[in-house]
């Protein structure tokens, strides 16, 4: 259940990535608004069951992936490789410091 | 200016998840005004950034500084251990986003 959780605040969060940089008139910005609250809700409720850098490495991981396929297939962005790759390197950066931050939270007993 | 706009929207992020801890400590009305406020002045300049910067970039960028700064204020502030992976993985974010900026 609480992964599904996750899943839920990953597929809102591209709604108000994009809301973020098409939104104009005070409806869509509500809606933006809205979509950000409930992203949030959905992860803070995750977190009370599941390592929250775990939660938050998925989160992220998964919704940098999939605002980069909308950008491509929706909107029809081009990207070089060289952009791709300095993506993917932050990608990797922050999934492999949300990791070892739970190792880290293990370690020392607390979380 | 994009950029700049990106750095603040960042800066958002870090203290935004520290007001989320604040909130988790002791859950009030005032505190959880608190984490409203911050994400959403981090927003307004992840909006503006966006404006200039392409959307996967900007938000790539936006959540690898949010991370990267929320580790190292671990490390300095709070004294959390740099062990040589955490190291790793912020200088692959620290290298992503300057080659974003020169490059992308």
């Amino acid at each position: 259940m609480a992964w599904s959780y996750v899943a839920l605040a990953a597929v809102i969060e591209i709604f108000w990535v994009v809301g973020l940089r098409y939104s104009v008139t005070a409806i869509q910005w509500t809606g933006t608004g809205v979509a950000i609250v409930l992203s949030f809700y959905f992860i803070i409720k995750a977190c009370e069951k599941l390592p929250s850098g775990t939660v938050y490495a998925v989160f992220t991981g998964s919704g940098a992936a999939a605002i980069l396929l909308v950008d491509i297939f929706v909107f029809q962005a081009g990207f070089t490789w060289v952009t791709l790759t300095f993506i993917g390197l932050i990608v990797i950066g922050v999934v492999g410091i949300k990791l070892t931050t739970d190792e880290q939270v293990d370690t020392e007993g607390g979380g | 200016m994009a950029w700049v706009y990106l750095a603040i929207a960042s800066l958002g992020e870090i203290f935004g998840v520290v007001s989320i801890n604040y909130y988790l400590q002791k859950r009030s009305i005032k505190r959880l005004l608190l984490i409203v406020g911050i994400f959403g002045f981090g927003f307004v300049f992840l909006s503006l950034a966006m404006r200039e910067i392409q959307m996967s970039t900007a938000y790539a960028v936006w959540t690898g500084l949010g991370a990267a700064g929320a580790v190292l204020m671990g490390i300095l502030i709070f004294k959390e251990s740099a062990s040589v992976k955490r190291l790793f993985f912020l200088s692959l974010i620290i290298l992503g986003a300057v080659g974003l900026k020169l490059f992308g």
